[in-house]
């Protein structure tokens, strides 16, 4: 295998004679993942779904409290404290005292009432859908705010916990929130100044007025360039032009990490939502059990980790739980879920059980005696996906299924799953915060829309009564003894009746090169989650760098 | 005069073909853009926020014609609507960030593939027989046979991303302020080689070609024999008797090939990361940012036509015949 | 036609075609199957897989044989479609003349002026993706150059003799194109598809590139769509895009060649200018500026 040496030699030239990170000390540039070729001053926090860029939601706006997915922990950012009333529906937030506006005015209760008004006067801005739970939010006093529930709803916490928070004596004279885009910010987090914008590279430097000043964040500026490819930025991030990044990077081991093992690291923990096989369950076959967990069978999940994802993730467990939901874990349903082991030989004896037997040329027959012929439906644009795909159809017709992977046009795709006009199809879940609103999508009746119209989840159609009662009793929990039992038993619910077939959770990507700063997080020091991407988890990240060479 | 209102006649009516193709076109084809437009917006909105952005997008169910009037009306006062992928940015804007450099490298491409593949052309048929007249055109074909953005991955890969001597992406380095300094300006120019060499590569063939067939037919002319029989020199005779009058036909070919170069010069961009109207349209295609696509066709096709003008008014001032061709 | 097999271009031209042709119609089936995943993914040139794997472990050799298939067929499907179209369009408006001619011509200067890529992908980006769609926004975008040549010739060969006698003696117009024009057309008709698949090829691997093909199926377009989404320059994975690339460049230089090689048969200057040349040079006379006016049969 010479030529292998002969491509490593070619990449190491690459980097060898190339870039020079380009930034003065202190400046930390950051990769994340949004790619473009020229960036738009838009740095408007309650727009994430627009085009938003990175700071105004990561080092700009900051929420209440930051959830992190790798510990479970609510951090207190710009609240110290929460205590709910006893009959769970009136939430009492303590906030910060002393915290600042970056234009040195002082941050109130009236801001976060302010805030919270504002979603509920323009709905666009309401992305997590606050006031579908929230009936009031008042001033206790300037320190002090109280949020009111309509309903007893305890997963609501998080999406009041992290909503950024914006001031009130900017934003009043806005005219229209849902379009502005606010190209002078005044926020509270630690990078405020936007010193450089270009349409290829923007600066911004420290709040003067920040908080956790003087000692956080010893970082001067952060600074972005416009990667309009994954190539280009996976380039940069080789050649030590960028010092955080977020991206996917193929091989990253062998192009990276393996090119300074001292500076370059990689940390991509499986905590984002899972990628499942979806089996639409109103139709024959595919509403009986035992099929589901016979296709399941037929999957040879290290290859599909392997060749779909280059081995970053892994195989899924039947309860399709990622590893941010680790400690609820069931170990019971775990091992109950046998159903995820790549076993050939029971997935044909529970397919003949189920009446499909091999006709002539090895496929088997559906029940009223037709070919069992079925299409894997694909996003086209989703390469990793369309691997993974190629793997699993490959796996199918080993056990007798006439299976061919057909890829989609995204909004075909996306058109047939929500409308439920699909056999097969790949799919992914929503990362929630805790495993409520995981199996709420996977198999709770409220979620379950007729065929033909459009479901945004539960695209497979499976409802359980059971599971209503279970859910709905883990929205009116606050023990976590409680929570834990619920959620077990919604594992083993999972398990028993496999409503979708989970492949593998989804990798967060995150890589930094130690050369200019230190303090990132990784493996051995979790303290959060090391991708650039996640809003506002990037915050715990940005506090806690520190450069080597002091900022002169 | 009469030529040059007659050719603004037919652009203008081509710019309304153009513009009322972009409005027919999205209504045609089967699908819901609009759907699928907010698609990109999965799970991260509620059904409720959902309809509210619709709002922001002025999508609306008036009747088509009623719809097409609105439509020209926004075109007219240069109001092409909200980028879904830059949300809430409008798609004028958005496309301003990166007309500049478009226009810069298509012309700056074109300008030279033109200069050199005619100089080429006319030497091969100065020296006919000759080696460059021998090696030449079937290279330059075989190059030209090459898709634009594969000669840029090679060349991107060799001297970018092995060798190290050409800048990878962008239009200027990036700790470079633009302004009108030498360092900026030679930022720029280095920025630019690789792209424009690929593109100049690739056509500067037909340039040469074409040149090279009109100079033979120009050569066999009687006023070519004359100024031959005059006794005058050679080169003179070639300069400015022969390439002179065999430059007219290839002007006329030169807005069609503007066209053609700006097409091959978008692919360009996208391999090299280069800010022009490339990338805006691929990632467009990519996140299904219809607004987006429509504007940049409106644009680059706009564009398009107004080069040609301009190059048919260079036409009539440098060609009499123009002149009293329409005068009659 | 003999000439043409006497024309050094026109053997290189339809050399390298019939390679490629054979190639694409057997070479599938000697090659693995070109979407299996076989080997380690981006694994370089080896015994095993001359031309190395792609970023799913495919097997390249494999894959640029099968691409071979699809491009070609795509490619010289629209190129007909193309000239079908432009010889309609073109003889009806050359023959015809008046209105007609009129808004013809307007139809195809409309058409010939916009630019061709962002008209393709405005068209592509709303259809739904496969090959279908690619060749009808090929036909679509690129008619009109075959009509303008044809409408030229059409309105050259309208005041002939031949055309006239046919007229006079009271043939039935589609006749007189049909069995008068077109036949005295060939040359140019033959020259106009080999330009129509050039383009037609070039066109449908760069649409492919930007992703607006069925990216499941095997072209040369989306070969090169995969080796750039996976990795390729990063990786160093060289062998993924360049088979691709050298084979769309030969097949488009051997149909330049023979283009210009059916140029030179149709254009009496041209060929003339070869002869005498080749005489000159066998008295030993080096070429000077003019080009012989008459045309004297060398032999």
């Amino acid at each position: 295998m010479l030529p292998r040496a002969v491509v490593i030699a070619w990449v190491v030239a690459a980097g060898g004679c190339a870039p020079r990170s380009q930034a003065e000390p202190g400046v930390l540039l950051v990769e994340e993942k949004e790619q473009t070729a020229s960036f738009i001053r838009n740095f408007n926090p309650l727009l994430e779904v627009g085009d938003v860029r990175w700071p105004a939601t990561h080092a700009m706006y900051e929420p209440l409290f930051i959830y992190n997915a790798l510990s479970g922990d609510y951090v207190p950012w710009l609240a110290t404290g929460s205590a709910w009333s006893d009959d769970h529906r009136r939430l009492r937030v303590d906030l910060r005292p002393g915290v600042r506006w970056s234009d040195g005015a002082r941050f109130t209760a009236r801001d976060v009432v302010f805030t919270f008004e504002l979603l509920s006067r323009f709905d666009a801005l309401d992305l997590r859908g606050v006031w579908a739970f929230v009936s009031g939010v008042t001033a206790v006093d300037d320190h002090t705010v109280e949020i009111a529930f309509s309903r007893v709803f305890l997963p609501g916490y998080y999406y009041l916990a992290q909503q950024p928070i914006v001031p009130e004596h900017v934003w009043k004279d806005v005219a229209d929130p849902v379009t502005w885009a606010n190209p002078h910010p005044v926020a509270t987090g630690p990078f405020t100044e936007i010193t450089a914008f270009e349409t290829q590279a923007y600066q911004v430097d420290r709040n003067p007025y920040y908080w956790q000043l003087p000692e956080r964040p010893q970082v001067r500026a952060i600074r972005f360039l416009a990667f309009p490819s994954n190539d280009q930025a996976a380039f940069a991030l080789v050649s030590g032009e960028v010092d955080w990044a977020g991206s996917f990077v193929p091989a990253i081991d062998r192009i990276f990490a393996a090119r300074d093992r001292e500076h370059h690291h990689y940390w991509f923990p499986p905590v984002d939502g899972g990628v499942l096989l979806y089996a639409n369950t109103t139709r024959a076959p595919y509403d009986d059990v035992r099929v589901r967990k016979a296709l399941s069978m037929a999957i040879d999940r290290a290859l599909v980790v392997k060749v779909g994802m280059y081995d970053y993730t892994r195989p899924a467990d039947a309860t399709g739980l990622n590893d941010a939901h680790a400690r609820f874990r069931d170990d019971a349903a775990v091992a109950a879920g046998d159903w995820v082991q790549h076993d050939v030989t029971r997935a044909n004896a529970l397919l003949d059980e189920a009446g499909l037997l091999r006709g002539p040329g090895g496929v088997r027959r559906l029940r009223d005696g037709s070919r069992w012929q079925v299409a894997i439906n694909v996003p086209t644009g989703f390469s990793d996906w369309v691997r993974a795909t190629q793997v699993i159809a490959r796996g199918l017709r080993e056990v007798g299924i006439d299976a061919r992977m057909k890829a989609h046009d995204f909004n075909a795709w996306y058109e047939q799953v929500q409308e439920g006009e699909f056999a097969l199809a790949l799919g992914w879940a929503e990362p929630y915060p805790t495993p409520y609103g995981y199996y709420r999508a996977m198999m709770s009746t409220a979620t379950v829309k007729p065929v033909g119209v459009a479901a945004p989840e539960n695209w497979h159609r499976f409802g359980l009564a059971r599971a209503d009662e279970l859910l709905g009793a883990l929205e009116q929990t606050a023990d976590p003894a409680t929570e834990h039992r619920l959620t077990a038993e919604l594992q083993r619910l999972f398990v028993a009746s496999a409503p979708a077939i989970p492949l593998f959770p989804g990798p967060l990507w995150g890589a930094y090169n130690s050369t200019r700063f230190t303090g990132f997080p990784d493996a051995d020091d979790p303290y959060a989650p090391l991708s650039p991407n996640l809003s506002p988890q990037a915050l715990l990240v940005l506090t806690r760098l520190v450069p080597r060479e002091p900022p002169p | 005069m009469r030529y040059l209102i007659r050719r603004l006649a037919f652009y203008l009516v081509a710019a309304w073909a153009s513009v009322t193709l972009a409005f027919v076109i999205p209504r045609l084809m089967p699908g819901d853009p609009e759907a699928t437009m907010f698609a990109r917006f999965h799970g991260k909105l509620d059904p409720e926020a959902m309809a509210a952005l619709r709002r922001t997008f002025g999508f609306s169910d008036a009747p088509l014609a009623q719809q097409y009037v609105c439509y020209l009306g926004h075109v007219v006062r240069g109001d092409l609507g909200v980028s879904v992928s830059y949300f809430p940015a409008r798609v004028g804007d958005v496309i301003a960030t990166g007309m500049v450099w478009t226009l810069f490298l298509a012309g700056l491409a074109v300008a030279l593939s033109y200069a050199l593949g005619t100089l080429l052309g006319i030497a091969a048929a100065w020296r006919r027989g000759g080696w460059l007249d021998a090696v030449g055109p079937p290279l330059f074909v075989l190059l030209g046979a090459f898709p634009f953005f594969w000669l840029a991955m090679l060349l991107l890969f060799l001297f970018g991303f092995t060798l190290g001597w050409s800048p990878v992406r962008h239009a200027y380095d990036s700790g470079v302020t633009p302004a009108l300094s030498a360092q900026f300006l030679w930022s720029v120019a280095t920025h630019a080689v690789l792209p424009a060499a690929t593109i100049v590569v690739a056509t500067v063939g037909g340039w040469m070609l074409d040149m090279r067939n009109t100079m033979m037919t120009v050569l066999g002319e009687d006023y070519v024999t004359l100024a031959h029989a005059k006794g005058l020199s050679p080169r003179r005779v070639m300069f400015r008797y022969a390439a002179r009058n065999a430059l007219l036909p290839s002007i006329t070919s030169f807005g069609m090939a503007l066209g053609f170069v700006l097409s091959g010069s978008l692919l360009t961009e996208i391999v090299f990361s280069y800010p022009g109207q490339g990338y805006l349209l691929i990632q467009a295609v990519r996140s299904l940012d219809y607004p987006l696509i429509q504007g940049l066709f409106l644009t680059i096709t706009l564009a398009v036509l107004g080069a040609n003008f301009l190059v048919d008014i260079l036409y009539v001032w440098l060609d009499p015949r123009a002149r009293t061709r329409s005068a009659s | 036609m003999t000439a043409l097999m006497h024309n050094r271009r026109a053997l290189i031209g339809l050399g390298v075609l019939a390679g490629f042709a054979l190639l694409a119609m057997f070479g599938p089936l000697f090659a693995a199957d070109p979407s299996a995943q076989l080997a380690l993914p981006l694994s370089p040139p080896s015994w095993q897989h001359p031309f190395g794997t792609t970023g799913q472990g495919q097997d390249v050799l494999a894959q640029t044989l099968a691409g071979a298939r699809t491009s070609l067929v795509i490619g010289f499907t629209v190129g007909l479609a193309q000239v079908a179209i432009g010889a309609l369009v073109g003889t009806t408006a050359g023959y015809l003349g008046g209105w007609v001619d009129d808004v013809g011509t307007l139809v195809i200067n409309i058409f010939l002026i916009m630019p061709g890529l962002p008209l393709m992908v405005i068209i592509a980006a709303y259809l739904p993706t496969g090959s279908i769609t690619i060749a009808l926004v090929l036909i679509v975008t690129g008619w009109a150059w075959s009509a303008r040549v044809i409408r030229a010739q059409t309105l050259s060969l309208r005041d002939k003799d031949f055309v006239l006698a046919a007229t006079v003696s009271g043939e039935h117009g589609l006749r007189i194109v049909a069995c008068e024009l077109i036949p005295n057309m060939a040359s140019l008709l033959a020259s106009a598809f080999i330009g129509a698949t050039i383009y037609a090829i070039g066109a449908e691997v760069a649409l492919e590139f930007l992703g607006l093909g069925d990216v499941s199926h095997v072209t040369w377009g989306t070969n090169l769509y995969w080796a750039s989404n996976d990795s390729a320059l990063l990786t160093g994975a060289w062998w993924t895009f360049v088979p691709t690339g050298a084979c769309v460049a030969l097949v488009g230089f051997a149909l330049a060649m023979l283009n210009s090689a059916i140029d030179e048969l149709g254009n009496p200057r041209l060929r003339a200018e070869r002869g005498y040349l080749a005489e000159l040079r066998r008295h030993g006379v080096r070429p000077g500026v003019s080009t012989p006016v008459l045309r004297r049969e060398v032999s």
